[in-house]
């Protein structure tokens, strides 16, 4: 799994590329990186998932827990490109009740009331 | 006496000496008049006996109950040449050297042996694994010390080994005569040895207080330890694990060092422990892998044993009321898993399930799950309902969870008359199987666990006699064939339209077979948890 990330006005894009899972260590990469910009200071945050291919149960669990980390910290974190697969796991998990997710980067942007 | 007169060089319990053979007749035996007295098992009272004549000396065996050997070849007349070495019997730790030109070979020769004595050790190994033996390291790290001192004559000396964290540490100190030291008794710098160890250089400093060294070691000047001699313990990839990309690698230090200057000096002590240290690194480090095998294999134990308890928290596969017939069966794909399932009797005689899923594998997965199982044992005979006992497990849950630990689950209580009611907190939605189809039964809320305020919805249904429900966990929809394609939901929608006649127990089996030849011979790469309850109808 790999990380990057850049900044549009006040938004934090984290670009996810690769599997989010228990046995590759991805989940601590991603937990670890969302720390480190609430720490920067950034609030608004938004992981492109559009290159990752699968999430396992681990893996889940490390996006619900960077987006309560989020949450708590008084910031918001969305999702942004959802695959089918991610789709449908957030779908049976019913955690699509939980994260707000965007199909285009402009639309995200604008539900933190930045511009692109 | 001149260097170049015959003479024994003897190295035994009491340390190193040489005995000039300047009488027609030297005696060795156990015998305290021997000339030269030795100590050990098989050593007869008088074993041995050298005469001199004419500078050619001649070693004969006494009638000795264990014999005498030269060169490793028993010997009861024989004349000696120089380099000869003498054993007593089986004597081990005890080495005669016969000398007699200038060049002391001794020294090259020990370390031949010595290092023929590790190769010795590292096959003895493969023995102590098959008897199980823990002490196999510090039985290595005493030999690899003890042939040091004897091949360079120092006084004492230590082995440290890198940690984990790449820190050395002091392992076992030896003096000359086979003593075991106490770590104290290194009142030592530790800058020589994490030197060499950075460098992977052989270091010798002749005389500490040379050079204006004695500063940085005061403590050790102030022993009178003069001579040190460190060389690094560097590891020869012989493994196909090519986690060094195939360079050496230095897992440690042997330290050695004398009073006598310039003892450790000479270039036949140097090669000498060069040699030695490559062999005793390989048996080194052969050793801690043995004791890491050792934990390992006790972990496996521990394994099995709670492999065996989680199996036993599960109820027994099959269970029938008057008015319902069940089967569930859960394989971890490790020891112990995360998936659960349990029958439970709720009031009014009605029948409840769980099936569910800790997310994560293994220990960690397990233990979670029977902290549900718990929780779950002890709210669902007290409710008639589902997403009460949701609610409930979802705050016991989030309270004691780690981090980013959750589950899944599917609560269902099923009633005489056919009522169901049930809870799906983000489970995969089991199948309902009825005479008018398929459905999936999704209503519920979120995975258990990681938001403390979330709300369970559940649904009611009426169930009609005949009808099946087939809660499952993601082990099985995707589960993996050898091509890494998953087995799917429509999979096994397809092998329950086929299968739904039977009952609980053979369509469970059916289904379970269906996603083993599915998968071929593919490793597991989730647990797989299954349950069927069928509605038999009221009875009569």
């Amino acid at each position: 799994m790999k990380l990057e990330e850049r900044i549009v006005g006040s938004v934090a894009i984290v670009t996810v590329t690769g599997d989010i899972t228990l046995n590759k260590g991805g989940d601590v990469l991603l937990k670890d990186k969302v720390q480190s910009l609430l720490h920067q200071g950034y609030k608004d945050l938004l992981i492109d998932l559009s290159g990752v291919s699968y999430v396992d149960s681990a893996g889940l669990g490390e996006l619900v827990q960077a987006y309560v980390t989020t949450r708590n910290r008084g910031g918001t974190l969305r999702l942004l490109n959802l695959t089918k697969r991610i789709r449908d796991l957030l779908v049976v998990t019913k955690l699509l009740t939980v994260f707000e997710a965007y199909d285009n980067e402009s639309a995200a942007l604008a539900s933190f009331g930045a511009s692109a | 006496m001149s260097a170049s007169s015959p003479r024994l060089l003897v190295t035994d319990a009491n340390g190193r000496r040489q005995v000039p053979i300047d009488r027609p007749v030297i005696t060795i035996g156990r015998r305290s008049e021997s000339d030269v007295r030795v100590a050990g098992v098989g050593v007869s009272r008088q074993h041995a006996e050298i005469t001199a004549d004419n500078g050619t000396c001649r070693l004969r065996d006494l009638d000795s109950k264990f014999g005498t050997f030269v060169n490793g070849a028993k010997a009861t007349e024989q004349v000696l040449a120089h380099g000869d070495r003498i054993r007593l019997g089986e004597a081990d730790g005890i080495e005669i050297v016969f000398l007699v030109g200038e060049d002391d070979v001794s020294q090259e020769r020990s370390a031949l042996s010595a290092a023929t004595e590790l190769r010795h050790m590292a096959s003895l190994l493969e023995g102590l694994r098959a008897l199980g033996s823990g002490r196999v390291l510090d039985d290595v790290l005493a030999l690899v010390l003890d042939s040091a001192i004897d091949v360079t004559g120092a006084e004492r000396g230590f082995i440290m080994l890198a940690n984990e964290e790449g820190v050395l540490e002091f392992k076992l100190g030896r003096a000359a005569g086979r003593a075991t030291l106490s770590g104290r008794t290194f009142e030592t710098s530790r800058k020589i040895p994490e030197g060499v160890f950075t460098t992977g250089k052989l270091t010798i400093v002749e005389d500490l207080l040379d050079g204006g060294m004695a500063a940085w070691h005061m403590g050790t000047v102030a022993l009178g330890i003069r001579h040190v001699l460190c060389a690094p313990l560097r590891l020869v990839r012989y493994l196909e694990t090519a986690e060094e990309h195939g360079e050496d690698k230095v897992i440690g230090v042997l330290y050695l060092d004398s009073r006598e200057r310039g003892a450790l000096r000479s270039q036949a002590a140097r090669t000498a422990l060069e040699t030695l240290s490559t062999e005793a690194a390989v048996a080194i480090e052969n050793a801690r892998l043995y004791r890491q095998a050792l934990e390992r294999a006790k972990l496996d134990q521990e394994l099995k044993v709670a492999a065996a308890i989680q199996q036993s928290l599960l109820p027994t596969s099959n269970r029938s009321g008057a008015f319902f017939s069940t089967a569930g069966s859960s394989l971890p794909c490790r020891a112990v898993g995360g998936d659960f399932f349990d029958y439970v009797d709720v009031a009014g005689d009605q029948f409840g399930f769980i099936l569910g899923d800790v997310a994560g594998k293994g220990a960690p997965a397990a233990l979670l799950a029977a902290a549900v199982l718990g929780m779950f044992g002890a709210e669902a005979s007290y409710q008639s309902r589902c997403a009460p006992v949701m609610t409930k497990l979802n705050r016991g849950l989030f309270r004691r969870a780690v981090e980013g630990r959750f589950l899944t689950a599917f609560y269902a209580i099923l009633a005489p008359d056919g009522s169901l009611v049930y809870s799906n907190a983000g489970h995969n939605a089991p199948l309902l199987v009825t005479g008018a189809g398929v459905r999936r039964l999704e209503t519920g809320g979120l995975v258990l666990g990681l938001f403390d305020t979330a709300t369970f919805e559940e649904e009611s249904l009426n169930l009609a006699a005949g009808d099946v429900i087939v809660a499952f966990s993601d082990g099985v929809s995707e589960a993996l064939n050898e091509a890494g394609e998953e087995y799917t939901d429509e999979r096994l929608l397809a092998a329950v339209a086929v299968n739904r006649g039977l009952p609980p127990r053979e369509l469970l089996d059916a289904l379970l077979a269906d996603v083993r030849a599915f998968c071929g011979r593919a490793t597991p790469n989730d647990d797989v948890t299954m349950v069927v309850v069928r509605y038999n109808g009221e009875s009569a």
